[in-house]
């Protein structure tokens, strides 16, 4: 099992999520510590994961993204499955969370 | 047989230099952390003052030292430990995931976390307009009005960051301003930024979003209200060592007690960095802290299989 971590902007989330897909969006901030680690450690979940796209959106190139989706800290993470949003964590996680929030 | 020689709680600067130097010391060492690899540094953005790198980002260093401790072969674990049984010769961390783990010797390297104000409405905004990051969130809050509450280096640093982005920022402490005196200067200088020292925060604004703080002044019992769109917290740091408590190896402020030779009162119990009691908290004061307990519970360990 493994998937890619992906980066994408606003317009290429929202035709994912449009898909019905199961998305896990980690909006990041750029300047932001926990979000770098962040994605260190969801490098290390998308190795045991499937059936999942995770995708790293940054908050700094995607404004309405960020409005849209209501995130006011980073880094953010937005479980979305048939195009509704159905998690979300807030700041930086534990691998074993992640990965059992995406499992459902 | 113990699962481990060396078990190590916290993956901090202290608890990754420790892994480092007990693995190159033979001995069989897995590694813990509750969240993930790096502890307090990879909150700060850029790292001005580590010997040989004029500026290096706190999680950048992080995952390089952590990457060095899984070339050594050193097992890594998420975790939280709940509690230590300490049956001598051999001890038993139990994890709040569910994990058993047997070992022969532990270095305690949980370090510290932001304190919290504990006024009302408080948690009903953590994360969603109370931060305590300003790097991670602070482009949120760009030509928007801000608080930072609290007067130490920390907070006064993070302000003089805040003020270039934000529209306005209002700093609100209970005592005065009490980092380095030429950073309190230049921020008080600046247009956009206001000052409230002596004044006790009783609660944050209630509603469906944040919108400020109300306070009182410990001086004159004045109310004061300010309203913003998101605060940050620098009220200083507690340490991570509630698990602890039964060992009687901490002292009042719940700080672990070690020695020069990192020893806390527990045969085979080792404690280095931020959670314990000493004078200087820098990556390199918990790196020289990991390194020596390291060594010490090497020789423990060895000692027991004699």
């Amino acid at each position: 099992m493994a998937v890619t971590v992906k980066e994408m902007d606003g317009a290429e989330l929202e035709r994912l999520i449009e898909t019905g897909a199961k998305v896990l969006a980690d909006f990041y901030s750029k300047t932001c510590g926990p979000c770098k680690m962040l994605g260190f450690v969801l490098g290390d979940v998308a190795k045991e994961v499937d059936g999942v796209e995770i995708v790293k959106v940054c908050f700094e190139e995607n404004p309405e993204a960020v409005k849209a989706h209501g995130v006011e800290g980073y880094p953010t993470m937005i479980l979305f499955e048939g195009g509704a949003e159905k998690a979300r964590l807030k700041g930086l996680q534990q691998k074993p969370l992640i990965v059992s929030t995406i499992a459902g | 047989m113990a699962d481990y020689d060396v078990a190590i709680v916290g993956c901090g600067p202290a608890g990754m230099t420790a892994a480092i130097y007990a693995a190159r010391a033979n001995m069989k060492v897995l590694l813990l952390d509750k969240l993930a690899p790096g502890g307090q540094i990879v909150n700060t953005f850029e790292i001005g003052n580590y010997p040989g790198m004029e500026k290096v980002g706190g999680a950048d260093l992080a995952i390089s030292m952590f990457e060095h401790t899984q070339k050594l072969g050193v097992a890594f674990d998420y975790a939280t430990v709940e509690e230590i049984l300490d049956e001598g010769e051999e001890k038993t961390l139990s994890c709040k995931e569910g994990q058993r783990i047997s070992c022969k010797a532990i270095i305690l390297a949980t370090g510290t976390r932001p304190r919290m104000l504990g006024v009302p409405h408080e948690l009903d905004f953590a994360g969603s307009g109370i931060s305590w990051c300003a790097v991670c969130d602070g482009a949120n809050y760009r030509d928007r009005d801000v608080l930072v509450l609290g007067g130490g280096n920390s907070a006064v640093e993070e302000s003089l960051y805040l003020a270039e982005l934000a529209r306005h920022l209002t700093v609100v402490t209970l005592f005065d301003l009490t980092a380095d005196p030429s950073a309190c200067d230049k921020l008080r200088a600046l247009p956009n930024v206001d000052v409230h020292e002596f004044y006790d925060i009783k609660e944050f604004l209630p509603g469906e979003h944040f919108t400020g703080l109300r306070a009182v002044s410990t001086k004159t019992g004045e109310e004061l209200v300010v309203h913003a769109d998101g605060a940050f917290e620098y009220i200083g740091l507690q340490p991570t060592t509630e698990s602890f408590g039964s060992l009687g190896i901490l002292n009042d402020h719940g700080y672990i007690l070690a020695d020069r030779e990192m020893k806390t009162a527990r045969p085979g119990i080792f404690a280095a960095g931020d959670a314990i009691e000493k004078g200087l908290r820098q990556i390199v004061t918990a790196e020289s802290d990991g390194a020596i307990a390291a060594e010490s519970a090497a020789r423990y360990v060895r000692a027991l299989t004699r």
